[in-house]
């Protein structure tokens, strides 16, 4: 193999290394992104229609009531009505406390993704700063030394930084989760 | 008297819904914003239960349960983990710790205190 091949293979790899790397990285990026996303959407939409029924159900409750201060007889329809908003109410108070607990697992999301974005630029510095070394007279033996080297280092960097970004949050959708006693 | 209850999460937003949830049904919540926060209030005062998330700074969920089991005063004291959490293996761990049971997030409140009620009353 000639030098010239050589140090285009060890290009081409350490190139390639750096694209490979990259992707991985971002592609896990946009996946927590989009997950982001889904959640925050489908809790907002839960809330506004939680809000908004629970809104229309007192204003209802609201008249009923005025009903009854003005002196109006209370019918055991009227009585059963009443029952039935009330319940109704809570049901809605009930969703939207579940919706309103999005913020904590997308603030973990978006922590996760955050850590993420850190840690690949601190990648990405080693494979500058390494190149920034490598000396512009440098034999065919050296390069092949310093580019194993600035892939080796990525590779490992790469999984250093996959094991300290456990996946805590799995959910897409704002149902409520599972409950086990032990 | 009141059941006592300590809620441990890092989550301001998810401390707010526990103590409306479990309030409303009856119980005093007391909120501590990590580990090492809950195993101070912990110590400081016997509560009935302990609700803790997993994945907190300084002491995550397991640390504190592990720290809770080795006090004299909480060997017996329900502990039930909140965590978004699901995975059979961090069930494992959390049983090995000393939780007594494991919801995912997020809850509904009735869901909540018909636990929090089969487990202290």
């Amino acid at each position: 193999m000639t030098i010239n091949n050589s140090l285009a293979s060890k290009v081409t790899d350490l190139l390639s290394g750096l694209s490979d790397h990259g992707s991985q990285h971002l592609t896990e990026v946009e996946s927590d992104l989009i997950q982001t996303n889904a959640l925050l959407t489908e809790a907002i939409e839960k809330l506004s229609a939680s809000f908004m029924a629970i809104h229309a159900a007192v204003i209802e409750q609201q008249h009923m009531v005025d009903g009854l201060a003005t002196g109006m007889l209370v019918s055991p329809e009227a009585t059963s009505a009443l029952k039935a908003k009330s319940t109704l109410i809570d049901q809605h108070v009930n969703a939207a406390v579940t919706g309103l607990q999005f913020q904590d697992m997308t603030n973990q999301l978006i922590g996760r993704t955050l850590r993420r974005v850190v840690g690949f630029r601190d990648l990405l510095e080693v494979t500058g700063t390494s190149s920034i070394a490598i000396p512009i007279d440098a034999s065919n033996e050296q390069l092949h030394g310093i580019l194993t080297h600035i892939n080796e280092t990525l590779k490992t960097e790469s999984q250093d930084l996959e094991k300290e970004l456990w996946k805590a949050v799995c959910q897409t959708h704002m149902e409520s989760g599972d409950i086990e006693l032990f | 008297m009141a059941k006592t209850i300590l809620a441990v999460d890092d989550s301001g937003s998810l401390r707010q819904m526990v103590v409306f949830s479990l309030r409303a049904a009856g119980y005093q919540v007391t909120e501590a914003i990590d580990g090492q926060d809950g195993l101070d209030k912990a110590q400081a005062q016997i509560f009935d239960l302990v609700l803790t998330d997993q994945n907190m700074p300084r002491m995550d969920g397991f640390s504190l349960i592990r720290a809770l089991r080795a006090l004299p005063t909480y060997q017996k004291v329900p502990i039930l983990m909140l965590t978004t959490e699901s995975s059979d293996e961090m069930k494992a761990k959390g049983r090995a710790a000393g939780a007594n049971g494991w919801l995912v997030k997020p809850f509904d409140p009735q869901r909540l205190t018909e636990v929090v009620k089969k487990v202290i009353g």
